[in-house]
């Protein structure tokens, strides 16, 4: 194993973070600091977060000597349960970055003609993956535990469990690289065993895995988290023989003073993870090559389509707009988590809630949850979609420029891309919204409105921020957009929607009120419909306004035109 | 602005930071014409070729293309003009066909026209067969057809070339030669840079040579070899002479060392 070669493939990896738009890459100067900068942040707060619980720990165990063993206990299962979360959380992460990386294989396949071992480049593809957010983040959890640790006397633990925490990462990032080679080998063969099927095949297996990822994702990150590492805790030792939890099983062995236990736990978890590395090497220099077959699509004679979408009023040029979007939006795997995002950040909540759904919500109440399906996904979508539809052009974006497309063609081709896609999400999480909450008529009336006058502004704002913004970076995955105009519209489209919905807070304030205290009635302060107009007129007003800055910034783009 | 010029350059400037990738360019390129743009990597080639659609604003001076000013009117230019770049980025994500049909509807082609053109393109090129495929599974030479094909299918006035036959298996390699000359009858304009001298010298009615952002020289190849004194040689030596890299054998030498 040459490490310098390891090390140079990984510095290859970090250094394509590069690639960002507007660098001025003639003379491209990289301060040391700033390239870490993910790893000294995930350091300095871990450092002060475990200074902050310590201090907290002394105040409140000199406060209550009781609460000492109390907390020395439950400190212990969190140190015990970390391996298991760490490799859980940085396995669902790494595969998420694995996936969302672009079908650019040319930086990947680099390594293959250079001299350079199965071994090396293995290992430098386990470590690359780290590399970034989950790197910064094992780097805050082990300096977190290691100070805090000193406040509470078990430092030896904590070097102990970050120890077993960084080889927990390691596993995880194994585990993804076989994952990764799995992939390209037998889903390429799926695809070409399905034949004309392949793209559906493709795209509700990415959505499928997509929202499992994502829901766990989710689980771990959010309120999940505590539950999650309680169970971890209480269900590691039923679990011992999965080869996942020996890490963990290693640290509470040598805790509970069970030494030989503990030896064993640490040489099975050794070998464990040496295996998954000689696995990962075996499964790349057997499939590192495998070129995935080409999905045929169509055989037979060549018919051109005319589609409903020139009976809609727009030009050849508009509909074929539309009409690539469509396809590169179910056929191109890093877009297909723009329709998943949204969809799980309602799916989670509503998982979260359906034990307590039946525990009487009033039905004033129940009337504002309806903003769960039926505002909020379309919304989202409208915002992500506006966000990426001219980003997600890519280096094809010359395409465009090359092409005779003017900025009004643009625009209309991918603005009615927007809202027809978040009009279908719209219908689909209404009609679940009714399910669940089975609404009034007049309440599935004004919600569906009210979702309907979001998308149309909310995709405006988005497509306009959009352009401005776009990144068409695609190494190592597509941007799309730039950090800053992604920030910029989250706050605009979050304005114009409070905006939007101004009209109904009396309504809302009213409802709540009723509830806290029930001499008051829930009179409207406006009539619903009327409620209903005004929302109506500020959108109408937001959307023609972003409409237009879309179309400018559109032509400025086209304009520029600089690949 | 002149009948018989399909592209006038004048007094043309782009720079990029501090570099200077075009300088103060005339240039005229006269209608029905296969017109060779050489030079050097980093000459400014791609630069000028893509001013002349409008992909690249210059800093100063003025680009017609076809009787048009490219920056106040850049679609009206690009809806006359085939342009393939250099390494071009296909959809990936369409097929072969899709992404045709994509280029000919841009184009605003009409659907029968559309339909025979890219029938008679794939059998010509040889893509029969594949043009239901993904474009992610075509090799680097499919791809290059692709992009050809979409440059020619709406039977531009004016093409874009920039080394349009770099991938393209010999039997293609020659159709698309044999049928730039056959566009040249017909009154199109071709522009193309490439490195690979002898098809410049086979193709082209008039050759351009780019260094550091001038025009060089600027003629057929009698009027090139009276510019370089070198009355019996071929366009490499010339364009080694005129770009002052013939000092050739004393970089191999120094290098075999």
């Amino acid at each position: 194993m040459n490490w310098k070669n390891v090390l140079s493939l990984m510095q290859v990896e970090r250094k394509s973070s590069r690639l960002i738009r507007g660098k001025k890459l003639t003379k491209y100067r990289e301060s040391g600091f700033f390239a870490y900068w993910p790893y000294w942040a995930g350091l300095a707060l871990g450092i002060a977060v475990g200074v902050l619980a310590g201090i907290i720990y002394n105040f409140t165990s000199t406060a209550d000597p009781r609460l000492h063993a109390l907390f020395q206990e439950g400190v212990l299962s969190i140190f015990l349960s970390l391996p298991t979360l760490v490799l859980v959380y940085s396995l669902v992460f790494t595969t998420m970055q694995q996936i969302q990386r672009s079908g650019v294989r040319a930086s990947s396949q680099v390594p293959y003609w250079l001299p350079v071992t199965w071994q090396e480049h293995t290992l430098a593809s386990i470590l690359a993956s780290l590399l970034g957010f989950p790197l910064a983040s094992v780097i805050f959890i082990t300096s977190a535990i290691t100070i805090f640790s000193v406040f509470t006397g078990q430092v030896l633990t904590a070097v102990i469990a970050s120890l077993a925490v960084l080889a927990a990462a390691f596993m995880a990032s194994a585990i993804t690289e076989i994952l990764r080679i799995l992939q390209v080998r037998f889903i390429g063969a799926v695809y070409k065993s399905s034949g004309r099927a392949a793209v559906w095949v493709r795209f509700i297996g990415s959505l499928l895995f997509f929202l499992v990822f994502y829901i766990i994702y989710f689980y771990v990150t959010s309120g999940g988290a505590v539950t999650f590492i309680q169970t971890i805790a209480s269900a590691q030792t039923a679990a011992w023989f999965i080869p996942f939890v020996w890490l963990g099983m290693t640290l509470y062995s040598f805790t509970s003073g069970l030494l030989l236990q503990g030896v064993i736990f640490l040489s099975s978890s050794i070998l464990f993870i040496a295996s998954l590395f000689f696995f990962a090497t075996l499964l790349n220099r057997r499939f590192g090559l495998y070129e995935p077959p080409a999905i045929t699509i169509s055989r037979g004679v060549y018919a051109p389509k005319t589609g409903f979408l020139g009976k809609l009023g727009f030009s050849t040029a508009e509909a074929s707009l539309i009409r690539k979007d469509i396809k590169a939006f179910t056929r191109r795997r890093e877009l297909m988590t723009i329709f998943i995002v949204p969809i799980v950040v309602i799916l989670v909540p509503i998982m979260q809630s359906f034990g307590q759904t039946s525990t009487a919500i009033p039905p004033q109440i129940s009337v504002l949850m309806l903003a769960l399906p039926f505002l909020f996904p379309a919304a989202i979508i409208a915002m992500s979609l506006g966000n990426f539809m001219i980003g997600e052009e890519g280096q094809t974006v010359w395409r465009i420029y090359a092409s005779p497309i003017s900025a009004k063609t643009l625009v209309k081709s991918k603005y009615f891309f927007i809202i027809f896609f978040s009009i279908i999400v719209l219908a689909i999480t209404g009609f679940f919204g009714f399910l669940m909450y089975s609404p009034s008529l007049r309440a599935i009336i004004v919600a569906y409105f009210e979702a309907v006058f979001l998308v149309f502004a909310l995709g405006a704002i988005s497509l306009s921020n959009g352009i401005r913004g776009a990144d068409f970076t695609e190494i190592p995955r597509p941007r799309m957009i730039r950090l800053s105009w992604s920030l910029i519209n989250l706050i605009a489209c979050l304005l114009a929607g409070m905006a939007i919905l101004a009209p109904f807070f009396p309504y809302a304030l009213s409802f709540i009120l009723s509830e806290i205290m029930p001499g008051l009635t829930g009179t409207a302060l406006l009539d619903p419909l009327l409620a209903v107009v005004v929302s109506a007129i500020i959108a109408v007003v937001l959307t023609v306004i972003f409409y237009r800055i879309a179309l400018k910034n559109a032509k400025e783009l086209l304009k520029k035109a600089e690949m | 602005m002149s009948e018989t010029f399909a592209v006038e350059l004048l007094k043309v400037v782009k720079r990029y930071n501090e570099i200077v990738a075009v300088n103060q360019v005339d240039l005229n390129i006269n209608k029905g014409e296969i017109f060779g743009l050489l030079g050097p990597n980093g000459s400014g080639k791609s630069t000028t070729l893509k001013m002349l659609l409008g992909l690249v604003q210059p800093d100063s001076g003025s680009v017609n293309v076809l009787g048009i000013d490219v920056q106040k009117d850049p679609v009206a230019v690009k809806q006359l003009v085939g342009y393939v770049p250099e390494s071009p980025r296909l959809y990936e994500f369409l097929t072969g066909i899709e992404y045709l049909d994509f280029i000919g509807d841009i184009y605003g082609m009409q659907t029968e026209e559309k339909k025979n053109r890219i029938t008679e393109y794939l059998k010509a090129l040889q893509l029969e067969g594949r043009e239901g495929d993904m474009i992610n599974g075509y090799s680097d030479g499919m791809k290059q057809k692709i992009a050809l094909i979409s440059a020619f299918l709406h039977r531009p006035k004016l093409l874009i070339l920039d080394e349009p036959l770099s991938a393209l298996d010999p039997r293609s390699a020659r159709i698309i030669k044999d049928f730039l000359h056959q566009l040249k009858r017909q009154g199109v304009t071709t522009i193309m840079s490439t490195h690979v001298l002898e098809i410049a010298q086979a193709v082209c009615d008039c050759i351009g040579i780019m260094y550091q952002g001038n025009i060089l020289a600027l003629g057929n190849m009698k009027e090139l070899r009276a510019m370089s004194k070198l009355p019996d040689s071929g366009l490499e030596d010339i364009f080694l002479k005129l770009t002052g890299t013939d000092d050739i054998r004393a970089v191999v030498e120094e290098l075999a060392k």
